[in-house]
């Protein structure tokens, strides 16, 4: 080793590991040095959590090391590697809201439920170091009482307590406002200065790029490159995180017909009253599987639950037809009702069809031999038809979801990741169901972060990014 | 099925707990049994006795059948069966002169409007407010009591005063009886028509299956379109509905009268007699006719003992613990035996 060059405080040595059928990290390779701020990055599934989780020992890899100061780290310990010095913040914040600051503090530092309870002595240390930082933070605050930013602070300041070398901070900008991101930068070019390296996840390009001095970008599990932020640019980065995108289904192969869906400008507000979408204007027609790409949290679900009707517009206005199938993201949350039966909850989607009621009255008997015919016509796997809905696996919970929409020929559907936790047997029948209702006249609105699945199905594709549509992915993330 | 054998095994546990709770009070078991069984259904007057006591208990039982299934946990039964009386009381002022063949339903309809209102108040507050139902419906009872307490003292009392409660109701507005020798009364087969219409309500319309998809998954409901706030509000005017028209068909059926004690805790009895009915209409009426039955036939045991006036409530509150505990532990049962599968 020459002089020049020190040893790394913290490598990654060839690293893989697989979920089920998918590879989240694939012999990946990479390298940590004290003083500096490295970021991890990639898209949706791309490995970052993954990568960290092993880092800070909370998932252990099928192959591959950790090397930590030379040393093998323990796998799998995430309270040992703590006490060697690799602390990570989560993106979660691990605080009891209802404690005070110092109550949070000392919690995290008792070490036996058998000596007596000292606040001051616990916390000390950590009040310290918030001093030394320049941060006033008062202890005897409940912490469900302060912003955000002050409670990432406060999870900083327990990674820190322990004199950690290694701070992980999984995407720590995900839940602050402008001014605590910039705020938060200044503390990580502090902690750098006082020679902790420092280990960021992130997604987003603009901030990459203003903090970090290396980056790694990783790619469906695979270490795409490595490189010195000095020495890039990102169009370069976007290139790496995205790569070479698969081709789109031609339009030439469906017949596209008139416009279906039409939302002019529209404002959506998030539950917590946040801008979630921001001036957005898109039409959908019938015959087409129209696209919507992006990373995750950009406004995805809210776009959806606007398009379905059930989120209201602030601002702007929308066309759409009556009868709409809505293939929601989260099945167990909001499809289904799990303690009802698989009969009540194909029902649930096709409670408007004149077949099955009249004058508000339920045809018993007719419900029954549809439901039937739909667990038939979909091979979903049932008991019987009153089993409770929680019963099935979660490929035939999806199935009912499909089955029940795709039954009322509806003339738009809107899927939001629709072959989420599904195998592959389960992920080809919906995209398959998907398509083909797109080729017998429905219009068809696919919000995924799947490439491939948006490649495999859309006629036509754009991206989302804070709420906003853009016409490549390379243009949405690095905006 | 399985419901019905769970109802059984409760039914037959409950009758244990009772053997052991009259052996506490030193009596003879098998005797003290054969009476509380004889006043029950030994006689005309014991089966009439069970009935009426039943019948405030179907109505108010399936009053909690119907918040519970839409998931609002209404425990404000009692404050709906004494608004439920306080309103066909009021009503009872302005119709008493009208034919008897349409004073008596206007009363019985002001009652379950009364109740309804009252209900859909809590209801409204949680949907629109964020204040849970199972406070606000503990709180407005004790609205109710005090609110009764206050028209038998004032606006509502008796003119010839002294006594704090209301004019009675002319005979010729009163439920129809059938039998000089028993109070049994025609609110009873009122109570059966509703138990047909509440089950088709929430098996066979829409509506009702709306509302039993808001209450077993909100999230879902709302994606599916069913607007779950509205039918939660909606469960609850029916619910205080059913326990105003309780609190109706008692004033006008048995009591004639609403005073300071109209209330006899049929509003917190409905809750066991819903949970021993599995929450199902048909369950919560064989329910209330066990309950009727079993208080019934306590009365009697009161009157042959020297036991002292308390056997009644402590018998109640044990039937009651009991049916709470019983499904807890069958239930728990069933959790485990699926676990291990």
């Amino acid at each position: 080793m020459s002089e020049s060059v020190p040893d790394p405080i913290l490598k990654i040595d060839r690293i893989s590991k697989r979920y089920g059928s998918v590879q989240a990290l694939n012999n990946v390779f990479t390298e940590f040095f004290s003083g500096e701020i490295h970021a991890v990055l990639g898209e949706n599934g791309a490995g970052k959590s993954t990568l960290v989780s092993a880092l800070a020992g909370f998932v252990i890899p099928d192959s591959g090391e950790v090397v930590f100061h030379g040393q093998p780290a323990p796998m799998g310990h995430p309270q040992r590697l703590r006490e060697l010095g690799i602390a990570m913040v989560h993106q979660h914040f691990m605080l009891v809201p209802n404690f005070t600051v110092e109550e949070n503090l000392a919690l995290d530092q008792i070490r036996s439920l058998n000596s007596p309870l000292k606040l001051d002595d616990l916390t000390s240390r950590a009040m310290e170091l918030a001093r030394q930082l320049g941060w006033e933070i008062n202890p005897k605050v409940r912490t469900g009482s302060l912003p955000v930013g002050i409670q990432q602070r406060i999870e900083i300041l327990k990674a820190l307590v322990g004199d950690s070398q290694v701070i992980i901070l999984d995407e720590p900008t995900a839940v602050l406002t402008p001014e605590e991101i910039d705020d938060l930068f200044s503390v990580l070019r502090d902690l750098k200065s006082q020679g902790k390296a420092i280990i960021l996840i992130a997604h987003k390009l603009s901030e990459v790029m203003s903090i970090a001095d290396v980056v790694t970008v990783l790619r469906k599990g695979e270490l795409i490159a490595r490189a010195r932020i000095a020495e890039t640019n990102p169009t370069q980065l976007a290139e790496w995180m995205v790569g070479d995108l698969p081709p789109s289904r031609s339009e030439s192969e469906s017949q596209v017909g008139e416009v279906v869906l039409s939302l002019n400008e529209i404002n959506v507000k998030g539950d917590r009253g946040e801008v979630a979408i921001n001036g957005l204007s898109l039409e959908a027609r019938a015959g087409e599987v129209l696209g919507i790409g992006g990373v995750d949290g950009n406004g995805q679900l809210e776009l959806a639950e606007a398009i379905v009707c059930i989120r209201k517009l602030d601002t702007g206005s929308r066309t759409s037809p009556e009868k709409i199938g809505y293939i929601p993201q989260d099945r167990q949350r909001d499809g289904l009702a799990l303690s009802m039966s698989i009969e009540d909850n194909l029902l649930a989607g096709a409670l408007e069809d004149s077949n099955l009621s009249k004058r508000g009255l339920l045809k018993s008997k007719k419900i029954k031999t549809w439901a039937q015919k739909q667990v038939e016509n979909f091979s979903i796997k049932i008991g019987t038809l009153s089993d409770p809905v929680k019963s099935l696996s979660g490929g035939n919970q999806q199935k009912v979801i499909v089955s029940r929409v795709l039954s009322q020929r509806p003339q738009l559907i809107v899927a939001v990741n629709p072959t989420r936790g599904l195998d592959i047997k389960a992920t080809d029948f919906v995209r398959t169901q998907l398509a083909q209702a797109a080729e017998k006249g429905a219009a068809v609105v696919l919000i995924s972060t799947d490439l491939d699945e948006l490649a495999e199905l859309s006629t036509r594709t754009v991206y989302l990014n804070r709420g906003q549509l853009a016409e490549s992915l390379v243009g949405a993330v690095s905006q | 099925m399985k419901g019905a054998l769970r109802t059984l095994i409760v039914f037959a546990g409950l009758i244990l707990i009772l053997a052991i709770t009259l052996a506490l009070f030193g009596l003879d078991v098998g005797a003290a049994l054969s009476t509380i069984w004889n006043g029950a259904v030994g006689s005309k007057a014991g089966i009439a006795r069970s009935l009426v006591r039943a019948t405030p208990l179907i109505f108010t039982g399936l009053g909690m059948v119907v918040a519970w299934r839409a998931g609002m946990y209404n425990i404000g039964g009692e404050g709906q069966y004494v608004m439920g009386g306080l309103a066909s009381a009021t009503l009872a002022l302005v119709v008493r002169s009208w034919a008897p063949a349409i004073a008596t339903p206007a009363l019985l309809v002001g009652g379950a409007l009364g109740g309804a209102l009252f209900a859909a108040f809590a209801g409204w507050l949680h949907v629109k407010r964020g204040v849970q139902v199972v406070i606000s419906t503990i709180l407005l009872n004790f609205v109710a009591i005090e609110f009764l307490k206050f028209c038998v003292r004032g606006p509502l009392q008796k003119s010839s005063g002294g006594i704090f409660q209301t004019e009675a109701l002319p005979n010729t507005l009163m439920l129809q009886r059938f039998d000089r020798q028993t109070d049994f009364h025609s609110g009873f087969f009122l109570a059966l028509i509703v138990v047909v219409i509440v089950a088709i309500y929430l098996y066979r319309t829409k509506s009702g299956f709306q509302m039993r998809f808001s209450g077993a998954n909100p999230d879902a409901a709302r994606a599916s379109r069913f607007e779950p706030g509205k039918k939660q509000i909606l469960a609850m005017a029916i619910s205080g509905g059913l326990c105003g028209l309780a609190g109706a068909v008692d004033y006008t059926g048995l009591i004639g009268f609403v005073g300071d004690g109209f209330s006899q805790d049929w509003g917190f009895l409905a809750i066991p007699v819903a949970l021993l009915g599995n929450l199902n209409p048909v369950g919560a009426a064989g329910a209330a006719v066990y309950f009727g039955g079993l208080f019934a036939g306590c009365e009697v045991l009161q009157r042959s003992e020297p036991i002292g006036d308390t056997i009644v409530p402590l018998i109640q509150g044990v039937a009651v613990l009991g049916v709470v505990g019983m499904q807890r532990w069958l239930e728990n049962r069933t959790n485990q035996s699926k676990g291990a599968d």
